[in-house]
């Protein structure tokens, strides 16, 4: 996982739309048009040969007896069974359900905690009343409170998103409040020298300079999201991808369940995708971190 | 007086220092009488032994520190808190990395509450005055050393502050690079006749830029010496590191400082093993 969102830091930090100032740049539109659109193809087949490679032994090994079918069924019938997951609706619900506690719980979190810790991290006090008790939620592990959510707030909905809240929170916090604290007092310095008041402070310095660390918060949470999400949906639900994983693997039908966890997958880099994408929006004056 | 622009008055500063391990707070006197006189549209250099206290003077005078005793008067009336009278460019430029050049120049602006089509207008020009006409919508990242300090200039030019306060500006740039940026600066204050108080610890460019040297003792900050610089030093056509003059003046300041630059060093040594040395530089520069 942590290798794949290296090679599309890298691919960022290449492939972002770097405005053309250089002179050869304007002279030579057309070459400097096609040249790129050639490279990143190429580049793209380069890193896609490891996961080409690991399909194709995924597929083999089975059909050759390497490993028993049964267990590990080949990849062309995982998604088979997926295709006929989606022809019968089944799918839908699965992936709906997952997204809709997901998001719903991954975004209440975002727009409760990030003030919370702007606030947490410009205020001392506040951080220090409020620090011991941050440590000890932290450190306890969300999947622990899980039967807690249960027995308080039933097998519904609400304990899954509740703790798809409380998972996001603290990398949310966490970082949240590290951001503002790690503000180069030099800017401040300067921003006060031109006379700023407290809330320009806040909002033309301390929210921008923060903003980059706040979205690595906001990425750990999401992938946070997901396992919690999952995790909970295979304790008690009647719909989800965490369900549909475990269900079909007591019902034995194990090529569904393979399609299951690739599901959870999809949903993982499509949400890592996205966030990256914001941050490109947002953080276009930012160094691109070559090699 | 109307002929002082920004008077000391026996300005003096204590810090109080946690002792090593942890121990009593002591008190640190990093500023003690300081009684100096900036004429208006004058360009004062100030220089010392490193730890001397420049930056605190600084930080008294941008108003974000006030004095133990003494006051500092800006145009007779004494300094209050930060305001946009007084520019402050730093040696670590202090650029904000998200706006580009000119919204960086236009920060202060910004904070000023003026309309962006005119604080857009203005940044243009304070960045073609000083030589960066095509950079407008750069990053700071985007720019070498010397093109950042210089943006750091056109922003604090740009609110037209009355005084403007450089701390080391061009200190982390190359030579030649700052030999490029010390005559911009000179033509850029001639073109604007501001006040700049110049802190330094080059002697060279003390004596190149400064009307007036001012030199400092080692700690605690007193001011030793004002050294006037003759007139034949302030040619603008010629370059006056080649004149005989030059030499005999830089000799002067550094005679003043030689000394004062010993007794530093005997400080820091004797102020224990490395770690308390670094403890009360660090205090003497934030």
């Amino acid at each position: 996982m942590s290798s794949l969102e290296m090679l599309s830091l890298l691919e960022l930090a290449r492939g972002g739309p770097i405005p053309a100032v250089g002179t050869d740049a304007q002279s030579l539109p057309t070459r400097n048009f096609l040249r790129p659109s050639i490279r990143r193809l190429a580049a793209l087949g380069q890193r896609s040969v490891l996961l080409i490679a690991l399909i194709a032994a995924w597929e083999a090994a089975p059909r050759f007896g390497l490993i028993d079918p049964v267990f590990l069924p080949p990849f062309s019938e995982v998604i088979a069974a997926g295709w006929h997951l989606a022809q019968t609706g089944e799918l839908y619900d699965d992936v709906s359900a997952s997204l809709l506690r997901a998001l719903s719980g991954f975004l209440i979190s975002v727009a409760l905690i990030v003030p919370l810790g702007l606030a947490i991290g410009w205020y001392a006090r506040l951080g220090d009343l409020l620090n011991q008790f941050i440590e000890i939620c932290r450190n306890t592990a969300p999947l622990a409170l899980l039967p807690v959510f249960i027995l308080l707030l039933g097998i519904g909905e609400l304990s899954k998103i509740t703790m798809v809240i409380y998972s996001c929170a603290w990398p949310l916090l966490l970082n949240t409040i590290a951001a503002v604290k790690q503000v180069d007092p030099l800017l401040i310095k300067s921003a006060r020298t031109m006379g700023a008041s407290p809330q320009q402070l806040f909002r033309k310095v301390i929210l921008p300079a923060a903003l980059p660390t706040i979205f690595v918060g906001i990425r750990l949470a999401s992938a946070s999201a997901m396992l919690v999400l999952v995790a909970s949906e295979m304790v008690g639900a009647k719909a989800g991808l965490g369900y549909l994983i475990i269900n079909s693997q007591y019902s034995f039908l194990i090529p569904q369940m393979y399609f299951g966890i690739l599901g959870i997958t999809a949903i993982g880099l499509t949400f890592n995708s996205i966030l990256l994408a914001f941050e490109r929006r947002f953080m276009r004056w930012k160094e691109p971190a070559t090699a | 007086m109307t002929s002082v622009k920004i008077g000391f008055e026996h300005v003096r500063k204590e810090f109080s220092v946690r002792g090593e391990g942890g121990g009593k707070a002591r008190r640190f006197v990093a500023l003690e009488d300081i009684t100096l006189d900036v004429r208006p549209g004058e360009f004062l250099a100030l220089v010392g032994p490193s730890g001397c206290g420049k930056s605190t003077l600084l930080d008294l005078l941008g108003g974000l520190a006030t004095p133990t005793s003494g006051r500092i008067l800006l145009d007779g009336r004494p300094i209050e808190g930060p305001a946009r009278d007084r520019g402050i460019v730093f040696q670590q430029y202090a650029l904000f990395p998200w706006r580009t050049a000119a919204q960086n120049v236009e920060f202060g602006l910004d904070i000023a509450g003026m309309k962006r089509r005119e604080r857009r207008e203005r940044a243009l020009h304070y960045l073609e005055l000083v030589g960066l006409a095509g950079f407008a919508d750069r990053y700071p990242h985007e720019l070498s050393g010397g093109m950042k300090q210089r943006v750091a200039i056109a922003r604090s030019l740009a609110y037209d502050p009355e005084v403007l306060l450089m701390d080391e500006p061009f200190a982390a740039l190359d030579a030649q690079t700052r030999e490029t940026l010390q005559d911009e600066l000179t033509r850029i204050w001639r073109a604007t006749g501001k006040t700049i108080l110049f802190i330094t610890h080059g002697i060279d460019e003390a004596v190149v830029l400064g009307q007036r040297v001012a030199v400092m003792t080692s700690r605690p900050g007193r001011i030793k010496h004002v050294v006037e610089i003759p007139p034949a030093l302030q040619s603008e056509e010629e370059d006056v590191r080649s004149l005989p003059e030059f030499g005999r003046v830089r000799h002067e300041v550094w005679s003043l400082l030689r000394e004062e630059v010993l007794k530093a060093q005997q400080q820091a040594a004797a102020a224990g093993a490395g770690r308390g040395a670094r403890v009360l530089e660090d205090v003497a520069h934030v």
